[in-house]
């Protein structure tokens, strides 16, 4: 059972963080932004792992409790070495998404190479043989997310190009998920707000009566770089190129020492959630670049932050500091 | 007959005694800038789309036509501007630029740059009279520009070239219906120590040759005060197009002239398009400055023998 630690929407764990390098048998340097399925009662983790030579691979993590993780001997995806995909990946993996459609569990990555960042597609049935499908990006882009079911027919992901020097969450479509296109922004940066600077898709797309919920990153830029927060937003079910409602507030913000202090501080970056029955989800996200933590938050406080009203976050609501989302 | 300006410098590309065809004085109502256009031949006509910067700063398209390819008359009326419509409005509000044009089986498709907040997108559209003009789709996501689609499939699917801001190179997509892109590489890349040192894009959809696909393309280079914008050219193998069979180790056009120094964004010749004639005689024409379009003509085999010599000297 998950306590409930800090004044976020999201409670941590009390024994974040679940995995570090510690817990990778491997000579690594950090571990973070892992992507989680759920098969029966078994939790399976994909981490990213940055080997001590500098770049990301992949590395499994198995769990009975979704908390207490033990990580594989040996890395399950690593860098392409030969055939088409190896140009766009000499300089590593990074950022794993799983989405389950069909029996096979699709996973939306990063590569990295001197050509920039591009989203690539690959899936697994077994998570022993990978299947790389296609790069469907073009340089520039990351955080590439599936949704879990078709929508009008096509195969839908969300991404995060630089538009006019702005990252910004934009949905294209596919029919075969390899040629994609109907590209639509979703969502920009707000001027003010926490996620001033950039948006990026960061868990993919949960199915709720109320609409797409999607779980993103946003960032604010500051003297000392930027600060990593997490929020809310609710699409269309129908036309998810539409978003509904955005919350105002960030549901989880770097406030603990595992956040603010590592490799890359002030950052929790999502990479992905697990819905229990009970309505609880589960979200996993890299802290500060360097380990892997868990939050927990009720399926209906997330669809009720997209929809928050600006009277609900007024100065009073401000001055009182999160009243009533404290204990 | 083309008249020939005296050749300057050590071009490839001759300009036309004449130049510069279109300027800015030649629209009646008054615009800023006249640029880079298009060029196609249809119905016995040589037909240009011209990006016009209003003078209130929006781009939008003109068509101007002409029977010799050398004298221009400039419809009053604009061919395209931004959309008013969704979806198309929103990606538009900063004016439509660039366009270049490509006849696949009967119908004429127009890849154009739509500019808005949200970045730079190619915009698809399709004519086949010139007259009515219809928008498909966006087929990019920001921030690319610079698109040219190949005149014919390969195998069952169409190809574009277009000019990804990230790592300023030209990339290579493929699509089955238009719509839906994929299976991306890289084409060409900026060369460190070369005229196109800081970066390239497709100037003008890419020729069949017998040798291979001619592509004339932009290369960037940044000085202290700006860039400067020079046309080269490459071959690009007949049915893989990713792959580069040729490359010119000099610009083939490069600003010398004062049209071409002198404008609102000055040192810049660039192009949205080029005709190859039966005799072999390659027209290219050219918004100079940014203020005006300009001609310049060479041979076919001249280009085709710069890229080639180049690459042997490269690969030494």
């Amino acid at each position: 059972m998950i306590q409930k630690r800090g004044r976020d929407l999201f409670s941590r764990w009390e024994r974040n963080p679940i995995i570090t390098r510690d817990n990778v048998p491997l000579q690594s340097n950090t571990v973070f932004n892992g992507t989680p399925v759920k098969i029966g009662d078994t939790y399976l983790l994909l981490l990213r792992v940055e080997g001590q030579q500098g770049y990301s691979f992949f590395c499994l993590a198995r769990s009975d409790d979704g908390l207490n993780f033990t990580v594989d001997e040996k890395p399950c995806m690593l860098p392409a070495e030969e055939g088409p995909f190896a140009q766009w990946e000499e300089n590593g993996l990074e950022d794993p998404r799983l989405t389950l459609i069909d029996d096979w569990f699709y996973i939306m990555y990063t590569a990295v190479s001197g050509c920039g960042h591009r989203i690539a597609l690959a899936r697994t049935r077994d998570f022993e043989t990978f299947e790389r499908i296609a790069m469907v990006s073009g340089p520039g882009n990351k955080d590439g997310v599936l949704f879990p079911e078709k929508i009008n027919g096509y195969y839908a992901r969300l991404d995060r190009p630089i538009g006019n020097g702005v990252g910004s969450i934009w949905i294209s479509y596919s029919p075969d998920l390899i040629n994609w296109g109907q590209s639509e922004i979703i969502i920009s940066p707000r001027p003010r707000y926490w996620d001033a600077s950039r948006v990026g898709a960061s868990v993919p797309p949960i199915r709720t009566d109320s609409g797409w919920l999607e779980i993103y990153h946003g960032f604010k830029m500051t003297a000392a770089g930027p600060i990593y927060r997490i929020g809310t937003v609710m699409l269309d079910l129908d036309n998810p190129s539409k978003a509904i409602g955005r919350c105002l507030n960030p549901v989880l913000s770097p406030r603990e020492e595992y956040e603010r202090i590592g490799d890359v501080g002030n950052v929790v970056f999502a990479s992905g959630a697990i819905v229990e029955d009970d309505g609880e989800v589960k979200l996993y996200y890299g802290a500060a670049d360097t380990s892997i933590c868990v939050a927990s938050a009720h399926i209906d406080e997330l669809i009720e932050s997209c929809f928050e009203s600006i009277d609900s976050s007024s100065e009073e609501f401000c001055r009182t500091n999160y009243p009533y989302r404290s204990n | 007959m083309f008249q020939i300006a005296q050749k300057t410098g050590q071009d490839v590309i001759q300009r036309y005694k004449y130049n510069p065809l279109i300027s800015i004085n030649d629209l009646p109502q008054g615009c800023s800038d006249i640029w880079n256009a298009g060029v196609v031949h249809f119905q016995g006509q040589y037909l240009l789309l011209l990006t016009v910067e209003t003078l209130e700063g929006l781009g939008c398209i003109y068509l101007a036509h002409g029977t010799d390819g050398y004298k221009f008359c400039i419809e009053p009326e604009p061919f395209m501007t931004a959309s008013r419509n969704e979806p198309f409005a929103r990606y538009e509000t900063f004016g439509i630029f660039d366009p270049r044009i490509t006849k696949i089986d009967s119908t004429y498709y127009i890849t154009y740059l739509a500019e808005s907040e949200y970045g730079r997108r190619i915009g698809l559209a399709r004519t086949n009279d010139f007259r009515w003009v219809d928008r498909m789709q966006f087929i990019s996501e920001p921030d690319t520009k610079s698109a040219c689609l190949f005149t014919r499939r390969f195998g069952d699917c169409y190809a574009m070239l277009e000019r990804p801001s990230s790592g300023d190179s030209i990339w290579l997509s493929f699509s089955y219906d238009l719509i839906h892109w994929g299976s991306s590489t890289v084409v060409l890349t900026p060369r460190g120590g070369y005229w196109d040192s800081h970066r390239v894009g497709a100037a003008g959809p890419p020729i069949e040759t017998e040798l291979g696909w001619l592509l004339i393309y932009y290369g960037e280079k940044d000085t202290s005060s700006g860039p400067l914008i020079r046309l080269g050219a490459a071959i690009l193998d007949k049915s893989d197009p990713s792959r580069v069979i040729g490359r010119s180790n000099i610009p083939i056009l490069a600003p010398r002239e004062k049209y071409e120094r002198i404008g609102d964004v000055s040192n810049i010749v660039f192009s949205c398009g080029s005709l190859l004639d039966e005799t072999g005689q390659i027209k290219l024409y050219y918004g100079a400055s940014d203020s005006c379009i300009c001609l310049g003509v060479t041979a076919l085999d001249e280009i085709i023998n710069i890229c080639l010599d180049s690459q042997e000297q490269y690969q030494q």
